[in-house]
């Protein structure tokens, strides 16, 4: 029996966003703009997607003036993504053997 | 990158490994200013200190008032990392903290070596006691408690943190900086607090002027190359 992808995750760029900040404790906004060559209101969409699901963890502060967003995983997400990446190795599995 | 659903298993392998080896490549570079500066500053302190010693200078000045002085650019610099900081690794926040501890180890130790004698000396008096000196031509005078070898002690102190930094990310000049900084101290042991003071100004060019300078020579460059 296959595990249903969660289908959270199973979006490119909320999938780019959740791979990024596992492998950091915390990153801005405009680091995860930069990495995922995504646009700003796309990456803001999904972001909050990400944060009403639980799996980050979402703050916002003036810097110099300036809005920062600052984005950080949160121990569901980390559970979340564990069982994706467990769920997509049965997927890989079963296509190797297939072949 | 947009946000298509219809990815196959292979695509969502492909942005996984691709985004983790992005955040892997995207440490924030230190730029060694803070190394510099405390390389530069103890540096002086030690080597400043020894000249004073050495030659019998007349200076009513205590250089270390300067070690104390450059508390105040070290917090600038570390809220100006800190804001032009876009993302924080697991690594790094371990190094925080322990440069944090090393802080404190540090600020403490400083603290213990200026109040031990005063406190060693107030202790005796209430008990009635005193500690005397006794010269070889039979002179007796107040001895003042205080640690032997302050220095060589504090130089223990600078090399943890040097070295646990090199270890970790695999930067050299500080493993061989925080070895250097171990042989200066145990040379240290043998000679008077006028060669220690030198020692512990050389201490901290290797421990930390030297890799700072290193440093700041490849985050420049980086910089550069980011730019072009």
């Amino acid at each position: 029996m296959f595990k249903e992808l969660d289908p959270i995750l199973h979006a490119q760029l909320r999938l780019a966003v959740v791979s990024l900040l596992i492998g950091v404790k915390e990153a801005e906004f405009t680091f995860i703009k930069e990495k995922t060559n995504a646009t700003a209101g796309n990456l803001s969409v999904q972001i909050q997607k990400l944060k009403d699901a639980g799996y980050i963890e979402v703050t916002k502060q003036f810097v110099n003036n300036y809005p920062q967003t600052t984005c950080k995983i949160t121990q569901q997400g980390i559970v979340a993504f564990e069982k994706y990446v467990a769920a997509l190795q049965q997927y890989l599995n079963v296509n190797e053997a297939q072949k | 990158m947009d946000n298509l659903v219809d990815m196959n298993e292979r695509d969502s392998l492909r942005i996984i490994s691709e985004m983790i080896q992005k955040a892997k490549g995207s440490h924030f570079h230190e730029n060694g200013t803070s190394a510099i500066m405390w390389g530069a500053v103890i540096g002086f302190c030690g080597i400043f200190g020894f000249l004073k010693r050495y030659y019998h200078w007349n200076i009513d000045f205590d250089e270390w008032t300067l070690a104390l002085i450059a508390i105040i650019p070290q917090v600038y610099i570390g809220i100006k990392e800190r804001r032009n900081r876009t993302v924080l690794s697991y690594e790094e926040s371990a190094m925080n903290a322990v440069w944090l501890v090393y802080g404190i180890s540090i600020f403490a130790m400083v603290f213990y070596l200026n109040v031990i004698p005063y406190a060693t000396e107030q202790i005796l008096s209430k008990s009635g006691r005193q500690l005397m000196m006794q010269f070889s031509d039979g002179r007796l005078e107040a001895y003042e408690p205080n640690a032997l070898s302050p220095l060589s002690l504090l130089m223990i102190i600078y090399a943890f943190p040097t070295l646990v930094t090199g270890i970790t990310r695999k930067f050299k000049p500080m493993v061989w900086g925080a070895i250097a900084c171990y042989a200066l101290f145990i040379i240290s042991l043998f000679t008077t607090q006028t060669y220690d003071s030198l020692l512990n100004g050389l201490a901290a060019v290797g421990n930390w002027l030297l890799p700072g300078l290193i440093l700041r020579t490849k985050y420049l460059k980086a910089r550069k190359s980011m730019h072009v």
